[in-house]
């Protein structure tokens, strides 16, 4: 028996939903796993049942699933606790290895963001900032890997259920997991005519196709004019049949699987290759966002100097 | 800033058939430029991805000079136009980084513009210790 705990972060509960969506491969694998700690499915207090402990406490587990980035003082230190009772840790998605969407908040100081969520949008009264029973913020979002060590990284936004199984199958046999050093691109079964590109179009355009016609016959989104991070990601989301998943859903890629390379940075990467096959970069809106949609933690998001 | 102690940094692409023979003319001629510059040969001025650049920049390098043939001299037809572009997508990513436009540069210099290539360099370090260290060299 496999004591699994579960941890989530600052994050959603998408990547939560994914480890549900396992389907049939969760039946193989439940009987070998017993879940000690999930605060998503159970109800497992972190100061004793009834709060009389002092100490934060997670209970042992063989392997620690890890989900969201560290935003609080809070999350840091459950996953400070969750390395010290856990002897395998999983971070699963895209914010806990890199930072996520709420990661774009990086660009940003505390006080500009304290003041855009509390006092400057239109529908808000202004209020001061909350004080009382709340965790402070740390001076900005940490990938969970910056804080501790993670031993398996699964990225994606969120991860994929195969993706899930295979690495827990993984640790099960002890056999050594590890992601593709493909991109997108690698897996994508679009037709390419490798012409280049002077104009780009809105995600809100719809991509060029016709229903039931077959992926191998659809042109490149790219090269259709819409703005595609497949080249600088990380290939893996297409599972056993290889198709990406947004290009199933007649998307391009948003870049959720992250640098197909630790220590690339996708953001120069497309830039350069686009500016390349004759974009005029200025075109494209709002690099810093676009092109580290998930993942602000790698892609060195940080507040802009005033000049 | 302006800080008389402060020598930057300079790295300095080269491309092989003009900028480098015009580097080396600058050295055979005994041209006197400032020893700021630390000089890397490359087959052409469009190979130069933005990532060496701006790889370069956010670790702590002063600046970065691309070196190239004049466009319409270029040994490959139309790789330092490739590098024009290029260099556009640079800029607008020195802003993202929070770096001045200053600290990157791309100049054209033939194999006979010794004299250019020295007068390119004093100009670059002058204005980047001016400007300062890099914010990222911390």
């Amino acid at each position: 028996m496999v004591r699994v705990a579960e941890e989530w972060l600052s994050t959603c509960g998408g990547c939560e939903v994914t480890i549900l969506d396992l389907g049939e491969a969760l039946l193989d694998l439940l009987p070998k796993l017993e879940f000690v700690h999930m605060p998503v499915l159970m109800d497992h207090k972190y100061y004793g049942q009834t709060g009389e402990k002092t100490a934060l406490e997670i209970p042992e587990a063989d392997v620690g699933i890890i989900s969201g980035g560290i935003r609080t003082e809070e999350n840091k230190q459950v996953a400070e606790e969750m390395r010290k009772k856990c002897k395998t840790i999983i971070a699963i998605g895209s914010c806990a290895n890199f930072g996520g969407v709420p990661a774009l908040a990086n660009m940003y100081t505390i006080d500009q963001i304290f003041d855009k969520v509390y006092r400057e949008t239109k529908s808000t009264d202004p209020a001061s900032n909350p004080t009382v029973e709340v965790p402070p913020l740390g001076d900005r979002v940490y990938s969970v890997s910056e804080v501790i060590k993670v031993d398996v990284g699964l990225p994606g936004c969120p991860t994929t259920p195969e993706l899930v199984a295979e690495a827990l199958t993984c640790l099960l046999e002890g056999r050594p997991f590890s992601l593709p050093e493909r991109s997108v691109c690698d897996d994508c079964p679009v037709k390419r005519e490798k012409k280049a590109i002077t104009n780009l179009k809105r995600p809100l355009e719809k991509v060029g196709f016709s229903p039931g016609q077959k992926f191998e016959e659809i042109r490149c989104y790219m090269e259709q004019g819409f703005l595609c991070q497949g080249p600088a990601t990380r290939a893996g989301c297409g599972g056993a049949e290889r198709v990406p998943r947004c290009i199933k859903a007649y998307m391009p890629c948003r870049g959720c699987f992250g640098p197909i390379r630790a220590g690339a940075n996708p953001m120069v990467d497309m830039m350069g290759a686009l500016s390349s096959i004759g974009l005029d970069p200025k075109q494209i809106e709002d690099r810093m966002a676009t092109f580290n949609r998930f993942i602000g933690v790698v892609g060195r998001l940080r507040p802009q100097p005033a000049r | 800033m302006g800080d008389a102690s402060f020598e930057p940094l300079i790295l300095t692409f080269c491309c092989n058939w003009c900028s480098y023979a015009g580097a080396d003319l600058a050295g055979v001629s005994r041209l006197q430029y400032p020893p700021n510059i630390r000089i890397i040969r490359v087959m052409c001025s469009g190979m130069v991805h933005p990532n060496l650049v701006i790889g370069a920049l956010t670790k702590g390098v002063d600046g970065v000079l691309i070196c190239g043939c004049h466009p319409g001299d270029c040994h490959y037809l139309e790789g330092n136009l490739k590098a024009e572009k290029r260099a556009e997508a640079i800029r607008l990513m020195l802003q993202d980084f929070g770096l001045e436009e200053e600290r990157f540069r791309l100049e054209w210099v033939s194999a006979s513009e010794g004299p250019r290539f020295a007068q390119v360099v004093t100009e670059m370090t002058e204005q980047i210790r001016e400007l300062g260290p890099n914010p990222y060299k911390t």
